[in-house]
This record gives C-alpha cells, sequence and structure tokens, in this order.
C-alpha cells in the first residue's frame, strides 16, 4: 500500500509553440495521406481488398516463374533470357498496373472534391498546385512501385538460380536494373497523366475508373483500326495515341527484344517518337488538371 | 495602432455578374467578431476572399495584418476555418483525419498526432476518436470540424455558420466551446444568420446584407437602452396604466411597449403588473435584443 491517492489534473488547452513546417510540410502530409489512402491503410477493411488483390496478382506470375527457376534451373534464362524475362513481365505487369491506376488515379482526387475536403485544404498554407502535385507524386510512387515490385522479385529471384551463387546472378543481370527504371518510367507516363485528367472531370470513382479504362483501350483498338486500314493519309501517326501499345514498343525498344505485333512498328515509327509522344500527352493532361483545380481551390 | 483581425477597403466580389461584395471598407479589432446576415449576405463570400480562397474583384483586404493576396500562405497558417457545408472524409476515423489536417497546417508528425488528441478531447470526442466520421452524429461532424480550425493553434479562427443544423443542446455546447477559444488565445470570427447566437458569443459585429455593409462595431454600442421590449395580446391599455402607476416610462406603439424603470427590477414590475391586469404577453425582451432591432432598422434605411 502506498499513500499516494493519485490526481486527475485537468490540463486544458495547451497552446503550441513549436516548429511549424508551412507549405512543404503540408505538401508531404497530402503525399503520404495519397499513399496510405490508394492502399486502404487506416481505412476500412473493404477498402484495402482491390489494392491489395492487384498487387497480390502482379506479384504472383513472378513468383511463379522464379519458383520454376529454382525448381528447373535455367528453364527461364535459357528459353527466353533474363531481360526478355523483364520485358515480358512489363506487358504483363503493364495490363495490371492500368487496372490499378483505374482505381488509384479516382481514390486520390474524387473524394476530397466530393465529401468537400477541398474547401478545407483551401485554407491551409497550399496552394491549388502545391496539392495536385503531391497527389500526382503518390500516384506516380504508387503505380512505379507497382510496376517495379514484380520486376524486382524477377531480379533477385533469377539472380538466385545463378549456378555461382544470387551475389554472381545480381551482378551478371545489373545491366538489365537501369533499363527496368527507364522502362517503369515509360509506363508511369503512359498511365498516370490520363488517369489523373478522367480523376479531376468525375465526381464519382466508379465512373472515372470506368471511363479510364475505356479510353485506353478504346484508343487503342482506335488506332489499331486506323493504322492497320490504312485509313487516311498519314494516319500510321494516330498509332501514338494508343498509350498501352506505346509503352509495349518502347518497352522492348529498351530491352532489345522482339515485338513483332507492335502498332510503332506497323505504323512505320520509330519508338522515340512515341516515348516523346507519351510525354507530350503526359504534359497536357496534368496541365489540364492543373488549371481545372485552380478554379476549385 | 491596436492589432487588427481584419480590414478592407473597397473589398468586392462578383460571381460572374452576380455581385456578392460591395466594395466593403472594414477595420475590425481583435477578439470575438460576429458576422452577421441572411443567406445570402455575402457572409460565406467575404470569408472565402480574406482567406484567398476566392479572389476579389475590387479592393484591398488584410487579416492579422497580413495582405490577403500577397501574403495569402502566410495568414493560412495563422488562421484556421471551418466552413458551412460537408468538408469531412467519412472513410477516416476522427483522430486520423485531425492528423492530418494538423499535417496539411504544417505541423510535424509527432506535435500532429498530439494536438490531434488534445484537440478532439478538448471538443468533447476523446472517446469517438477512432470511429469512422461517417459513422458520427451532425453534432460530433460539427465538433469534428471545429477540432480541424483549431488543431494547428491559429491566432485566429473563421468559423461558417458553425451551430447550422444542431439540436437547441448541441447548440449551447457549441457556442460554449467557441465562448472559450477567446481563453486559449484564439480570436474568433462568427459566421451566422442567428442573432442571438452572435449576441452570447461575440463583441464586435459586422452586419451584411446583400452584400453591403450594414454596421460594424461594439455590440455595446448597438442601442441596448436598458429598456425592456412588451408585446402584449389584445389591448395594453391597462397593463399601461399599471406601469405608469408605478413610476415606469412606458413608450408606446400599437400593442408593443418600451418600459424602463428606476426603482427596481422591471421584470418583476412587468410580471406584477400583467398579473393584476390579466394582460397577457407574447413577447418579452431586454435591451440585448437590440442587435436584433439595429439590424432591421438599418436594413430598412438601405
Amino acid at each position: 500500500m502506498t499513500d499516494s491517492q493519485g490526481a486527475v489534473y485537468d490540463l486544458g488547452y495547451v497552446p503550441y509553440d513549436g516548429e511549424r513546417l508551412g507549405r512543404s510540410g503540408a505538401r508531404r502530409t497530402v503525399f503520404w495521406d495519397g499513399i496510405r489512402r490508394v492502399l486502404g491503410i487506416r481505412r476500412k477493411a473493404r477498402r484495402k481488398v482491390l489494392p491489395w488483390a492487384l498487387i497480390v496478382i502482379a506479384v504472383i506470375p513472378a513468383v511463379v516463374v522464379v519458383g520454376i527457376g529454382f525448381f528447373v534451373p535455367g528453364e527461364i534464362t535459357d528459353a527466353v533470357g533474363v531481360a526478355q524475362s523483364h520485358a515480358n513481365f512489363f506487358v504483363l505487369g503493364g495490363t495490371v498496373a492500368m487496372i490499378f491506376t483505374a482505381l488509384s488515379a479516382p481514390e486520390l482526387l474524387v473524394p476530397d472534391r466530393r465529401e468537400g475536403v477541398l474547401s478545407i485544404l483551401s485554407s491551409r498554407p497550399l496552394t491549388s498546385t502545391d496539392y495536385l502535385m503531391a497527389r500526382l507524386a503518390s500516384l506516380v510512387a504508387i503505380v512505379a512501385s507497382f510496376l517495379l515490385l514484380p520486376q524486382v522479385v524477377l531480379y533477385v529471384g533469377l539472380a538466385g538460380t545463378h549456378p555461382d551463387g544470387l551475389f554472381r546472378g545480381l551482378v551478371q543481370d545489373a545491366g538489365d536494373l537501369p533499363k527496368i527504371l527507364i522502362v517503369t518510367a515509360i509506363y508511369v507516363v503512359a498511365f498516370v497523366p490520363l488517369g489523373f485528367v478522367v480523376a479531376s472531370l468525375s465526381n464519382r470513382k466508379a465512373v472515372a475508373t470506368i471511363v479510364y479504362i475505356a479510353l485506353m483501350i478504346g484508343l487503342t483498338s482506335l488506332a489499331e483500326a486506323i493504322v492497320q486500314n490504312n485509313v487516311f493519309t498519314g494516319g500510321r501517326w494516330v498509332a501514338l495515341v494508343a498509350p498501352i501499345n506505346t509503352s509495349d514498343a518502347a518497352n522492348n525498344f529498351v530491352f532489345g527484344t522482339e515485338n513483332p505485333e507492335s502498332l510503332l512498328a506497323a505504323a512505320n515509327i520509330h519508338p522515340w517518337y512515341g516515348i516523346v509522344a507519351l510525354a507530350g500527352f503526359g504534359f497536357v493532361g496534368i496541365a489540364f488538371s492543373v488549371y481545372r483545380y485552380r478554379r476549385l481551390m | 495602432m491596436p492589432p487588427t483581425a481584419f480590414t478592407s477597403i473597397g473589398l468586392g466580389h462578383a460571381y460572374g455578374k452576380v455581385a456578392a461584395l460591395h466594395s466593403l471598407d472594414l477595420d475590425v479589432p481583435r477578439g470575438r467578431i460576429g458576422l452577421v446576415g441572411a443567406n445570402g449576405a455575402g457572409k460565406s463570400t467575404l470569408i472565402k476572399t480574406l482567406l484567398g480562397i476566392i479572389e476579389q474583384t475590387t479592393g484591398t483586404a488584410t487579416v492579422l495584418d497580413m495582405d490577403n493576396r500577397r501574403q495569402t500562405i502566410s495568414i493560412r497558417s495563422s488562421v484556421g476555418y471551418m466552413p458551412e457545408g460537408p468538408c469531412l472524409p467519412l472513410d477516416q476515423t476522427a483522430a486520423d483525419f485531425m492528423v492530418y489536417s494538423a499535417g496539411t497546417a504544417g505541423l510535424p508528425g509527432s506535435a500532429a498526432r498530439q494536438r490531434a488528441s488534445d484537440v478532439l478531447t478538448l471538443v468533447g470526442l476523446a472517446e469517438e476518436r477512432f470511429r469512422y466520421i461517417g459513422d458520427f452524429s451532425t453534432g460530433m461532424k460539427q465538433r469534428t470540424k471545429l477540432a480541424q480550425a483549431i488543431v494547428h493553434d491559429p491566432e485566429l479562427v473563421f468559423l461558417d455558420e458553425p451551430t447550422a443544423g444542431l439540436d437547441p443542446s448541441g447548440r449551447e455546447e457549441m457556442l460554449d466551446l467557441i465562448g472559450r477559444l477567446g481563453t486559449f488565445g484564439i480570436d474568433v470570427v462568427l459566421s451566422s444568420h442567428v442573432l442571438r447566437d452572435i449576441e452570447r458569443t461575440c463583441d464586435w459585429v459586422v452586419m451584411l446584407d446583400e452584400g453591403t455593409l450594414l454596421y460594424s462595431g461594439h455590440i455595446g454600442s448597438t442601442g441596448g437602452d436598458g429598456a425592456v421590449r412588451v408585446e402584449v395580446n389584445g389591448s395594453p391599455d391597462s397593463l399601461v396604466k399599471q406601469l405608469e402607476a408605478a413610476d415606469a416610462g412606458v413608450t408606446r406603439d400599437a400593442s408593443r411597449l418600451s418600459v424602463t424603470y428606476r426603482h427596481g427590477d422591471v421584470f418583476d414590475l412587468i410580471r406584477e403588473a400583467a398579473s393584476s391586469t390579466d394582460t397577457s404577453i407574447r413577447r418579452l425582451d431586454d435591451g440585448a435584443s437590440s442587435l436584433e432591432d439595429m439590424f432591421l432598422t438599418k436594413g430598412s434605411l438601405r
């Protein structure tokens, strides 16, 4: 037994006189909130299902390939080569990444507008461009990580199957790392800006997701139809508006692998033009979003 | 010069061709400021213009002695804002949203978490802080809105219709809370169309009507003359006679009386006189209701 009876103190209101990070702190907060929001972290369980299911779907094929490599040494690397494996996984992962982008971009922009949170954010030390760029950075980071994750599993996993050990394998395939980063950047530029534009215009997440996927597939189909049927003179340049085809062609170009079905090849357009077109469309899309948000915040 | 909450010279704003603010000249000291006007009077537009959320079409303004166009970010670091409409993320817990709010105001992570906890306790949401905001009642949402406005310990907070949608007890609690902000060193601009809320909470009032300034001044100087207004059902003749017999000063306008009494409590006198003359009283107001009278008077003079 002690004599102490304990005491409850009402500390009342405690003023804050600590550090204030201002605009940079506000931008960082919006960025990290975007990452958590997309992944459903600190949200209800149902918000976590889709993003994490897509991450698993993207990684499983890489795990399977690496598993085959372990059980049947040389099966993968001898048959298609490591570079071709990375290129193939970008094509496969790219499709899943497109769906991931379709779900993530609206999650970042639509609720803040629809629930009125923008009215609070517009009273914070934050410009509309700050907010939008922080959200864009979240989307870029998360989509890039999504694309990189299976590539890292593949790179490390295949290196682990090297007869002279993991380290030897990592060194031997290290030349693929810059290519992996470049192609990741190309896919991000191909997928993110359009998703951002659509999300900045729609007030419903589901509508934004559907419109984005429809546009991505629709643009590809339209470009294929025009290029392959030679609909009008100079129509081959329409191939540049198909982001899926363009990014796939750029992927094969960077890894130096074959892609006989490439639309850019059919249109006789060098992949460099495709990369420049993607960057141009991306810039215009982001500029449009910035313009739109200047009117909202 | 004494510090000001906000000032303006010729401040105007128009939504397209519709003018919402007409050349406002204001010089409002720090303290508890009421912004009064009917719906559409321009209260929210004035707040948004001062915060740089919407651009003024004419004139200049300062908030906390900073230019609202050139020092917008500095102003926003020093003020809080509670919007009138829905502004809360429904799929976040109150605690998470408060940390986010503090972060967007520039507070570092650990300080943001501490402030979030403190402020939610202050507004009476300590128990509910881990519940999703979408599951909150209207009163709890209003408290959350207030909490996000003060989570970064601003010098001045703009509250746009903070009692909207609240039941009487919720309204009382909210006004108590707002009244306490001054003791925390936070000046308040309270926008409301309910004059009683302003009278109870503020010491300075800015009256707007259709975007035009009706009055800006101390609430104590809005004409409270110590007279009690009485409105009766039927004829007040017998009541007037009784009051005058007791040496009360009575001025009469139809069934409305204005009563002053130097020898005791005027309310006791009126109650006893009404009781003895069997007069039914419809309305009884003290001098504090002069804000409403003034609003009506000023409005009718325009």
